[in-house]
């Protein structure tokens, strides 16, 4: 039996199984939809709640839309001296900045060497480093501490990027990669008589235009984000990174929720403004390292 | 050539290495006289002390041009925590706001500065500041701090006149015993229909609160919770047991609260809300509050004994400062700690607005100043001579949150025998005692 | 290398030595590290204690039931909602989708100390949203979602269910982004002449796509599985482990008692334990992830 005997269905047959299509396309919009609003109440949540006073908020019921619209919260925040916003945007910044950057420079460069180099030990090494993979943070965190300890970096930024500035994530992900570079391009290189790092830098790099990106937003934002480490790191308030502050903000505030909230917003809103504008690559990022 | 390029990769990295490690600034050495000095202040973050904290190292500041404080909070369990991060790294701050029962842990650990002879011998100190709170900074004889505070966690509540007149029960409360103040609890709980408790009648739960009444309640039956070696604890003795029934009762079969509705963290706020009518906490809940509700009406009254007709207490020394050993500026860092602690008018304005009661004689001796500020901390002053330092308990913070006041609550919850909590209690605080060696 | 070297094997090898002594970096030990001296060498002792009855053991041992039922709890929940919106996402109109998906995973990107801090608000008792929604339906609401130890459903303390449906909501756009991916992977053809055949969607579903989706759900599973044992962070905001240890999971043992309680050895010696679990599950994944996942 063909499959064109098989196409040849009976009118009814086609009505019926449209029907069953356009229904549950609907059904499927609808729970879509559905998901889509379970998703978003919690933002809506705290973005209405940044706009009530904390009477309002713990009220029983409470009310949805704010009864009357206030900024005093976002206010208050902005003028306390002891948050001098840009100081901690800036820490954060700059701990997942450095940490960015430096991450991807390693991770491509040693990648680029796993791919295209043949020496002794080669295979041995990249599987010590595919090893490392296995190590959760929350083992190595103690030993972590006391070698910052031993080197001074306890309470600085600096000691927040040090200890994750080698990726075995990224250093793998660059590698399988790069090894889809055609060697012939390396090699007309050499022959030209381009230095190793130029050829790193020139050649190899600019086609790693995705993954890089890629890598690149999914350590932003895991910096961002990065509770623990600085947690145990950081002591002085100045040097605290945004999770940090909006932890001792609310601890702080325990008793108003409407402050506590608005410092949330704070926090979130620039992750969410890189996020909309690089949507697309955390998404393929995502999509990339679940296929190796 | 590729020998050459991986030596080039290392040599990159060990680079990279090499920048990052001396980010940190140089330690500077001993600063000439007219050099800046910078030292660095931690506490809690009780609204009160933060607030009166800043006002004192301002006015310092001012008196000390050459010195800059600053001054950072963090929340209490944080505080430990970071403290226990810190120390090792030696990063942690110059003057810190220590509680006294804390303190000989640590300086027997060698993270503390002794007082310096020179600043003040023990024997005057001792002429200056009440023996219990004290106490708490004098470790083998050696000093180690100054205390501002005589911590009191028992002897008197929090009341809620409007509470207790719309339930037409006698203000101001005329308990002769502590069975009156059960009594009077339970007429002034309220609930709404589905029977789930709005108002509490008397708030005795927190994890201080239950670990104090606890001793309390032992020593007022002539007990003691040390065990003979005087290093180990009872738990298990008949009065233990009768201490902790009375707090289960009270939750249990007298229902003058609900722990789940109206646990520790919320306790003070719920008070300023208007759902306590009796809150039992320290003096300094009253300024704590005041600072987000300023102008709430309340009294803070006496309380008979739970057993007996004598105040005995066991007292936890109190809040006051420590210097570290690790600091740059020990004579700035002294200078700083005689501001708060042993400068009298200091010492009676951080009393003042923190609600706590002075640990310096002298305040008390002529305590109009003072109350002004804090009016409500006057009854206190008759319960103080019945307090003694609550002895070498090891980690103080374990021993009350992890060990007593954890046990307890279950108990008052339902979800231990009081039997099994007891137990509980006698083998970890015993097993903590034989950690600690 | 030498960078790896340093900060990942190095310490690896530290752990497993810190967990055969007694070391708290309040007592500066004398020997090598700080190790031995006033920072006794007790070989095997805190691996021991594990099965001991004094409270830490008893804690940890807690912790560890607390992480598994945790991770039982979150991956069917987890796969429950990403799998059938991946697949509804897949089949509808492209532009759309993008935004959809987009939504979707916004928790991913957000702070979990934010997350944390306004799902407390949404499950506070009195006036959180949660329990207000569960009264307009007329239902009788829970005294208290984070802090009762005495709130079970089906044996399952009520603060654990919080936590895993927050975690799941900050979690579930991840997994939902690689289901669509694999989905989006598999050749139009064989799509087409499934449909050809006559199949509908829910015979399309089970005999061609998810037997195709098989490597990718193994994946799924076990990155999720692996997640759930390290997570941190929403328990201790959410929480803080509470009530009553119910919502401690193993990696809030080692912090507490190495940072906390200042006894390293003993967070070391939980430290291996977990490393062994995970290392379980990477074995696992590697050797699953052999198979030909070629579909020619």
């Amino acid at each position: 039996m063909t499959t064109l005997d098989k196409a040849i269905q009976p009118p009814t047959q086609v009505r019926a199984n449209r029907a069953l299509r356009t229904v549950g396309l609907s059904l499927a919009y609808i729970i879509l939809t559905l998901g889509l609003f379970m998703t978003l109440v919690p933002f809506i949540y705290v973005i209405l709640s940044s706009f009530k006073t904390s009477l309002e908020i713990i009220k029983v019921p409470p009310s949805l839309l704010p009864e009357q619209w206030t900024t005093q919260n976002y206010l208050t925040i902005f003028n306390d001296p002891k948050i001098p916003l840009l100081r901690f945007y800036g820490n954060s910044l700059f701990v997942t900045v450095a940490r960015v950057a430096i991450t991807l420079f390693t991770s491509s460069f040693a990648g680029y060497v796993f791919a295209k180099y043949r020496f002794r030990g080669r295979d041995v090494l990249f599987t010590f480093i595919l090893a490392t993979l296995m190590i959760p943070f929350q083992v190595i965190m103690i030993p972590a501490y006391l070698i910052l300890v031993s080197m001074g970096l306890i309470d600085t930024l600096w000691g927040l990027v040090i200890p994750s500035l080698v990726d075995a994530f990224g250093i793998f992900m660059m590698k399988q990669f790069i090894e889809g570079i055609p060697n012939e391009l390396l090699d007309a290189a050499r022959i030209d008589g381009t230095g190793e790092f130029r050829i790193y830098w020139r050649i190899v790099l600019p086609q790693l235009g995705a993954p890089l990106a890629a890598l690149g937003v999914f350590t932003f934002i895991a910096t961002w984000n990065d509770y623990l480490w600085p947690l145990i790191v950081i002591t002085t308030h100045e040097r605290r990174t945004l999770p940090l502050l909006l932890s001792w903000y609310s601890n702080q505030h325990g008793s108003n929720p409407a402050l506590t909230l608005t410092a949330a917003v704070f926090v979130m809103f620039p992750v969410l403004i890189v996020y909309s504008f690089f949507q697309r690559y955390i998404v393929q990022g995502v999509t990339l390292t679940g296929f190796k | 050539m590729k020998a050459k390029f991986v030596l080039w990769m290392t040599v990159v990295s060990l680079i990279l290495m090499a920048c990052a490690a001396p980010a940190q600034p140089a330690s500077p050495a001993k600063p000439a006289a007219g050099e800046k000095v910078t030292l660095r202040l931690w506490s809690h973050n009780n609204p009160a002390f933060v607030q009166v904290n800043q006002v004192l190292v301002d006015a310092f500041m001012k008196e000390n041009p050459d010195i800059e404080v600053k001054y950072e909070q963090f929340p209490y369990e944080q505080l430990i925590q970071t403290l226990q991060t810190s120390m090792p790294a030696k990063s942690e701050a110059d003057v810190i706001e220590f509680f006294g029962t804390w303190t000989c842990g640590y300086a027997r650990g060698g993270r503390l500065m002794e007082v310096p002879g020179d600043i003040m011998p023990l024997a005057q100190a001792q002429q200056l500041f009440f023996k219990a709170p004290l106490d708490g900074y004098n470790c083998d004889g050696k000093l180690y701090g100054f205390p501002n505070e005589f911590n009191l966690e028992y002897g008197a509540v929090l009341v809620n006149p409007e509470i207790f007149k719309k339930h037409n029960v006698p203000y101001p409360p005329q308990w002769k015993t502590f069975d009156d103040l059960i009594a009077d609890a339970k007429k002034l709980t309220e609930a709404d229909i589905a029977g789930t408790m709005t108002v509490a009648g008397y708030n005795y739960i927190g994890g201080d609160a239950l670990g104090f009444a606890f001793l309390a309640g032992i020593l007022q039956q002539g007990g003691n919770y040390f065990a003979a070696d005087g290093k180990h604890f009872n738990f298990e003795s008949p009065e233990a047991k009768k201490a902790a029934q009375l707090l289960v009762d009270m939750a249990q079969r007298d229902k003058v609260t609900d722990p789940i509705l109206f646990p520790d963290e919320k306790a003070i706020e719920s008070f300023f809300q208007g759902k306590t009518a009796i809150l039992f906490r320290g003096p300094w809940a009253a300024a704590s509050g005041l600072v987000d509700y300023p102008g709430f009406k309340f009294d803070y009254v006496n309380v008979p004994p739970y057993f007996g007709n004598k105040h005995i207490f066991a007292a936890d020394s109190g809040w006051g400062k420590v210097v570290s050993i690790n600091t740059k500026y020990p004579d700035a860092a002294w200078k700083l700690v005689q501001f708060f602690t042993t400068n009298q008018a200091n010492a009676q304005t951080w009393n003042g607005a923190t609600g706590t009661i002075p640990a310096l004689k002298g305040i008390v001796d002529q305590p109009d100043e003072f109350l002004k500020k804090a009016p409500w901390v006057k009854p206190t002053f008759e319960i103080l001579p019945g307090g003694t330092f609550i002895g070498n308990v090891g980690d103080r913070d374990q021993l009350w949150y992890q060990i007593m006041s954890k046990h307890l609550l279950d108990a008052i919850q339902g979800t231990t025998s009081l039997d099994d909590a007891i137990k509980a209690i006698h083998t970890e605080a015993n097993a903590m005692v034989d950690a600690q060696k | 290398m030498l960078y790896m070297m340093v900060f990942s094997l190095f310490p690896m090898a530290w752990v497993v030595a810190l967990s055969l002594f007694n070391y708290s970096p309040q007592r500066a030990g004398s020997g090598f590290l700080g190790l031995g001296g006033i920072n006794p060498f007790i070989g095997l002792d805190n691996y021991i204690n594990m099965f001991a009855s004094n409270q830490p053991a008893r804690v940890f041992r807690q912790s560890v039931l607390n992480t598994f039922l945790f991770t039982l709890l979150v991956l069917p929940l987890n796969l429950f909602i990403t799998l059938p919106l991946a697949v509804l996402l897949e089949s509808v109109h492209a532009r759309i989708k993008g935004l959809f998906r987009a939504i979707y995973f916004l928790p991913v990107i957000s702070s979990t100390v934010a997350v944390a801090l306004i799902w407390g608000n949404l499950y506070n008792p009195k006036w959180g949203l949660i329990n207000t929604a569960i009264k307009a339906i007329g239902l009788v609401p829970p005294k208290a979602w984070l802090s009762d130890p005495r709130a079970f459903v089906i044996g399952i303390p009520l603060a654990m269910i919080a936590v895993v449906i927050a975690y799941v909501w900050q979690d579930f756009g991840y997994n939902m982004v690689i289901f669509v991916a694999a989905l989006q992977g598999i050749p139009q053809s064989i799509r087409e002449a499934a449909r050809v055949d006559g199949a509908n969607a829910w015979q399309e579903f089970r005999h061609i796509t998810l037997p195709l989706l098989r490597p990718t759900l193994l994946f799924v599973c076990v990155l999720t599985v692996i997640s759930s044992f390290q997570t941190f962070v929403i328990f201790q905001q959410l929480t803080a482990g509470g009530p009553r240890e119910q919502t401690t999971p193993l990696v809030m043992s080692i912090y507490l008692n190495a940072f906390r309680f200042q006894s390293m050895g003993w967070a070391a010696a939980i430290s291996m334990v977990l490393f062994l679990i995970i290392l379980l599950f990477t074995v696992i994944q590697f050797r699953f992830l052999r198979t030909d996942w070629e579909y020619s």
